[in-house]
């Protein structure tokens, strides 16, 4: 039924792409050759899901084993079921979209020819872990999705930070402050991207070596497959694995494996490097740090719902529910138009993994499953918008200065407000669905568990109001009211026709009817009376909060603005905490990079080399001093030296002197004697 | 008496070297071709292990020498050796390209790297311990000379300090030698590896110095080894020697001296005395895991861009130690992968700073800045470097190293919590390496007189190329490396197994 080829086509089709666009030189054509055999894979992905969702088929595609290591075996193959199945074309969909939108975005710039192959090299990685049929292929893909990402943030590699880059600093204007200033350069955040991922990834690595260990010790062949690891993980992992076992051992790998989904969905506490990777090109942000490389994490816990343990779905729906609530709060209070979307991508992940951690039972996979797909669609849309927007205004992103662009772009205008609609999670709208699905889960699952159950699910109402009012802000601040800056925003106008295009090709997502007439049964949620009870609870709940939080924003940001500074200056604390990211950003600062990293590298340097001054002293450059012994250099040097010595003081015995040379002889030939006279 | 394939690999360097000492012009090019003689053979051998794999030693030629001693010069390769044999004669042909414009007695110069590569081939085909021993020690020579000759300010005091170092850790080896051929009964002395790895039985019960042998010759093969690998507390050797080499000399260091050590303890110290081995390994794995983390955290803290990257070779040679100690296939076949692995990414790595040096005749990290600018093609080849060296899926640096890190996993004892301790290493080989890219060639241009910088020649690209491309392909399709190399290692394991009281 299922052709043999058509998953590893759809796999490399994203390869081939990469490697044919690096020959050719023109961008205008490595962008439509790209495009189109993207096209392609979007269309060979659909018929996969045709073939996979309708009657939730799982199909294990060709396996070749990579790695034989004795006592077990590392594999490859390609493994599609309905939640693969989607992703994939969600996946290949928004890549085909952005290379199209981009060929208009990077118009006149040097270095766009470099976007098509970068980009597709990305999606390859991407499609790797969507398609793969074990963790350990999973973790490849992860981290060359985490090299995708870097090559992207980092594109513009030789701009400057904000504070040294001249153009920046004379056409900011008066408005300019806060966060803006302390953007770092493309280079900057393209490393702390990658080492801050691979945080998570040393997670989850353990978190694989847990899974194995306890493969081997059960007697698998490839332990990490799907449908093994969830028959291994029956009523606990066998084996013991650091003085663990069992269910225990089992939550502490499923909690590895969830470090490195806190790393790559930027989670509290890993989430810092998300907004920073806002360096990177809009259209490189709005399929990687918004629909697809950040929604990996969601996607791979999902994936292995059915091993997880109640303890480790309680870790995840809290940090979902703190992530959720830290990154609104400061989504609140950003005057960067991409900051806002990259929090609230923050937010929604957060949002996401309290609906994994409700559990299967609840409906949180399912749901949780359902608000990535819908949040991969609008929040692309809204990326792709201000992209627009920026480029419109002279690649200003200061909310400041922007305003009343409702008129001059009225197709930005209505995909963006159709985005937005559907994010806070209005009635007929995508998010409205897939938001009520997991409110509604957790809802469920904290009535069911009780006490700390109902922490996420608060944190998720709480996120939830404030997602509402911010985004309803973002919107009001650029294109209602009237202009705020003209010189920035007299020549703004809607995208070229194709681009455009692509902003109407993605606006009828967000419409719900697209969503709820087949995605719940496809992702097989579970209906019952509780289920039902929930969802109606849910909706009544996420309404109010919706009414109140767009209210609130649309009273404020849209009549009365001076309401806005009043309450600014009522909430101070909490107005500067978030405007300082809660000084997270400063900690990780203080305490990993200044400490340590740079610290403890020059203290372990010291303590193996010695200071400079030793290393000078030795080229006779400056005179050698006792206390250069004092590292671990210089203590076998002091060996050497100790040798020298002791051959120096024999020397003094070799002076020639025959007077010394008769008495040494005649003390030690008397020694002798009596030595044999008393033996 | 026909000569075989892997006697040619040791004389033809020969040869070759004294062939150089001809004319100056022409001595490169002898040098070029005597180090592709050993390449083709050991490629050769390793293909034939990889499509036909085994534990066995094949291509062997004896060669009486003295049948007083039981000496001969017996040669032969397995998995290990084939691949050891192959990645010399490379690293040697891409560090005489390095090397390709040395205008100081250009003659000496290259035939000292000839003989150089004849002793340490001469290391890896022997199949007899005395010239095992012989050719370890010679190799000291040519590299002492080529330190401290043709090297920078300090070249005499890291020169000294490499020959004495190692000298000194292997001294204790050649008392282990005569000792374990006394102890061998009258009429049966020999220093053939393969009947010397049947007699373990013999090194535990007969004493010296009021130890067993067993106890003194691990100690002793440990010590030399450990010193090579470099391995911490050991190591302090390597920054020096590399800093102050040509950049040509720091490539075979790092690209293959270094996997001497690793390979001592293959051939050596594992088989010999399997009984220390079971009861002393926790011990070079807990060495190992130290070496990992403070290699690297010293890196971070390097500003000279040489020893940043000798701090990375210390990192990466604790995989070797933790995947052999850790008596897990995997990690013994790991550690195998992750030394000729990190042969072709240290190299590359050693190449690509030497390009800078050549071009702004200092290696200071803080004094660069957006070179990717003026040198694209060098940045692209670092970022690659960077990113084998990181351990990044798809590159060579990544087989080798979850290999020790899941046999690790998986082995008994310490070596889980071993293994997780070294996982951490990711993070840190990340941030230094990239770091140190991020300064050196992202970023705006610091320094306006670096715009007129060339990009890689063509002698560069010849160098860096070859190595780029086995990078990904071992990155890719690391299965025929791995096929060829697990079943020495599993016989290895077996055999280490069977001491088991």
């Amino acid at each position: 039924m299922i052709p043999t080829w058509l998953t590893t086509a759809i796999l490399f089709a994203p390869l081939a792409a990469a490697v044919l666009t690096l020959l050719v030189p023109r961008a205008n054509l490595a962008h439509g050759l790209a495009a189109t055999i993207m096209a392609g894979c979007t269309a060979l992905a659909a018929w996969l899901a045709i073939l996979v969702v309708p009657h939730g088929v799982t199909y294990q595609g060709p396996h070749i084993p990579w790695l034989d290591l004795g006592g077990f075996t590392l594999g490859l193959g390609t493994f599609a079921d309905p939640m693969g199945a989607i992703m994939a074309v969600i996946v290949a969909l928004l890549a085909t979209v952005v290379l199209i939108y981009n060929s208009w975005y990077m118009n006149g710039d040097k270095l766009a020819v470099r976007f098509p192959w970068q980009f597709c090299i990305f999606v390859f990685a991407m499609l790797i872990v969507v398609l793969s049929d074990n963790l350990f292929m999973t973790f490849l893909g992860w981290e060359l999705v985490g090299l995708g990402s870097y090559l992207l943030i980092g594109f513009w590699f030789a701009k400057p930070a904000a504070s040294e880059d001249a153009d920046y600093q004379r056409l900011k204007g008066v408005g300019a402050r806060g966060v803006l200033e302390h953007r770092l350069s493309p280079a900057h955040a393209q490393l702390k991207a990658f080492v801050m991922n691979r945080v998570g990834d040393a997670g989850f690595l353990i978190g694989l070596g847990a899974f194995l260990a306890a493969g081997v010790a059960g007697g698998f062949r490839e332990p990490l497959g799907w449908s093994n690891l969830t028959q291994l993980s029956l009523g606990g992992l066998p084996g013991t694995f650091l003085g663990l076992s069992g269910n225990e051992l089992l939550t502490i790998a499923c909690l590895g494996v969830f470090c490195g989904a806190i790393g790559k969905s930027a989670q509290f506490p890993l989430h810092t490097w998300l907004p920073d990777a806002m360096q990177g090109p809009t259209t490189a942000s709005s399929i990687i740090h918004a629909a697809t490389m950040v929604a990996a994490g969601v996607f791979l816990i999902a994936r292995l719902a059915p091993v997880m343990t109640p303890e480790a779905l309680s870790v995840i729906g809290w940090t979902g529910g703190i992530t959720c609530l830290l990154a609104a709060s400061i989504a609140c209070v950003q005057w960067d138009l991409k900051a806002v979307l990259a929090y609230s991508t923050v937010s929604q992940l957060g949002l996401m993994f309290v609906a994994l951690g409700a559990g299967d039972g609840a409906g949180g996979t399912t749901a949780g499953l359902s608000h990535l797909f819908t949040h991969a669609l609008f929040k692309c849309l809204l990326f792709l918008c201000a992209g627009a927007v920026i480029h419109a205004c002279a690649n200003s992103q200061d909310l400041h200065r922007l305003g009343g662009l409702r008129k001059r772009m009225p197709i930005t205008a209505v995909c963006s407000g159709l985005a937005v609609l559907a994010i806070i999670g209005a009635p007929f709208f995508s998010g409205f669905f897939s938001k009520d699905a997991v409110l509604a889960a957790a809802l469920l699952h904290a009535e069911d568990v009780g006490g700390a159950a109902w922490g996420p699910f608060l944190l998720a109402c709480a996120g939830s109001l404030l997602t509402a009012g911010y985004m309803v802000r973002w919107w009001i601040r650029i294109f209602a009211g009237t202009e705020r800056d003209h010189t920035l925003t007299h020549h703004a106008h809607d995208p070229a026709w194709y681009a455009s295009a692509v902003l109407l090709l993605l606006a009828p997502f967000t419409c719900v009817f697209l969503w709820s007439t087949w995605l719940s049964d496809a992702l097989a949620a579970p209906h019952t009376e509780a289920h039902a009870h929930a969802h109606h609870n849910a909706m009544l709940i996420a309404s109010g909060l919706l009414v109140v939080g767009a209210g609130f924003a649309a009273v404020v940001f849209a009549w009365k603005s001076e309401l806005a500074t009043t309450l600014a200056r009522a909430l101070k604390p909490l107005h500067v905490g978030a405007s300082e990211l809660w000084g997270i950003d400063r900690l990780y600062d203080l305490v990993f990079v200044r400490g340590l990293g740079a610290g403890v590298g020059r203290l372990t340097a010291f303590l193996d080399l010695g200071s400079r001054d030793r290393l000078a002293s030795l080229e006779g450059a400056a005179p050698y001093r006792r206390s250069d012994s004092l590292s671990l250099d210089g203590l076998i040097d002091s060996i050497g030296r100790l040798c020298g010595r002791i051959g120096e003081s024999g020397a003094a015995w070799h002076d020639g002197r025959v007077g010394a040379y008769l008495a040494i002889a005649a003390i030690l030939g008397a020694l002798v004697l009596l030595m044999g006279v008393l033996w | 008496m026909v000569i075989g394939p892997l006697t040619w690999s040791v004389l033809a360097p020969l040869a070759f070297g004294a062939l150089c000492l001809a004319k100056d012009r022409s001595a490169r090019w002898f040098a070029l071709l005597g180090s592709l003689v050993p390449l083709a053979v050991g490629l050769a051998a390793l293909g034939d292990f990889a499509r036909h794999p085994g534990s066995d030693f094949r291509l062997l030629e004896t060669f009486p020498w003295s049948v007083a001693l039981g000496a001969s010069w017996t040669v032969g390769v397995d998995g290990i050796s084939a691949a050891m044999l192959a990645l010399s004669g490379l690293v040697v042909a891409i560090a005489t390209i390095s090397g390709w414009n040395q205008q100081r007695s250009p003659r000496a110069y290259h035939a000292l790297t000839m003989l150089l590569l004849a002793a340490m081939n001469g290391v890896f085909v022997t199949l007899d311990l005395l010239v095992f021993y012989v050719c370890w020690e010679v190799m000291l020579v040519p590299m002492l000379l080529l330190i401290g000759l043709w090297g920078g300010d300090q070249r005499r005091y890291a020169a000294m300090k490499f020959f004495v170092y190692t000298l000194a850790g292997s001294v204790l080896m050649l008392a282990m030698l005569i000792a374990m051929w006394n102890a061998l009964p009258d009429g049966q002395r020999t220093f053939d590896l393969r009947v010397l790895t049947t007699q373990w039985k013999l090194w535990e019960s007969t004493a010296f110095l009021g130890i067993p042998l067993a106890a003194f010759g691990f100690l002793a093969v440990l010590l030399a080894a450990l010193v090579k690998v470099p391995a911490v507390p050991l190591h302090t050797w390597l920054p020096h020697a590399h800093v102050q080499a040509p950049t040509a000399i720091s490539v075979i260091l790092a690209g293959i001296l270094l996997k001497l050590g690793v390979y001592a303890l293959y051939r050596l110290a594992w088989p010999l005395f399997p009984a220390q081995a079971l009861h002393w390994g926790w011990l070079i794995g807990l060495i190992g895991v130290i070496g990992i983390l403070w290699g690297a955290w010293v890196a971070l803290g390097q500003r000279d861009l040489k020893r940043l990257v000798a701090y990375s070779s210390v990192s990466h040679m604790g995989f070797c130690l933790l995947g052999l100690a850790s008596l897990s296939v995997a990690g013994a076949t790991g550690g195998m992968v992750q030394a000729v692995t990190h042969g072709l990414s240290s190299s590359l790595l050693f190449l690509l700073v030497g390009v800078i040096y050549d071009r702004a005749h200092h290696r200071n990290v803080d004094g660069f800045g957006g070179l990717a600018a003026p040198m694209p093609r060098f940045a692209w080849i670092l970022l690659i470097a960077c990113l084998a060296g990181a351990g990044l899926p798809g590159l060579a640096g990544f087989p080798g190293e979850v290999m020790a890190l899941f046999g690790s996993f998986t082995a008994g004892g310490y070596f889980p919590w071993f293994a997780v301790i070294a996982t951490l290493s990711v993070i840190l080989s990340a941030a230094y390496l990239l770091w140190m890219l991020k300064r050196v060639a992202y970023g705006p241009l610091l320094h306006p007189e670096h715009a007129t910088f060339p990009d890689l020649d063509a002698r560069e690209l010849a160098m860096t190329v070859p190595l780029v491309a086995l990078i990904v392909l071992i990155g890719v399709w690391p299965g025929p490396l791995v096929d060829a190399l697990r079943p020495s290692c599993e016989a290895l394991l077996t055999h280490v197994r069977g001491a088991m009281p």
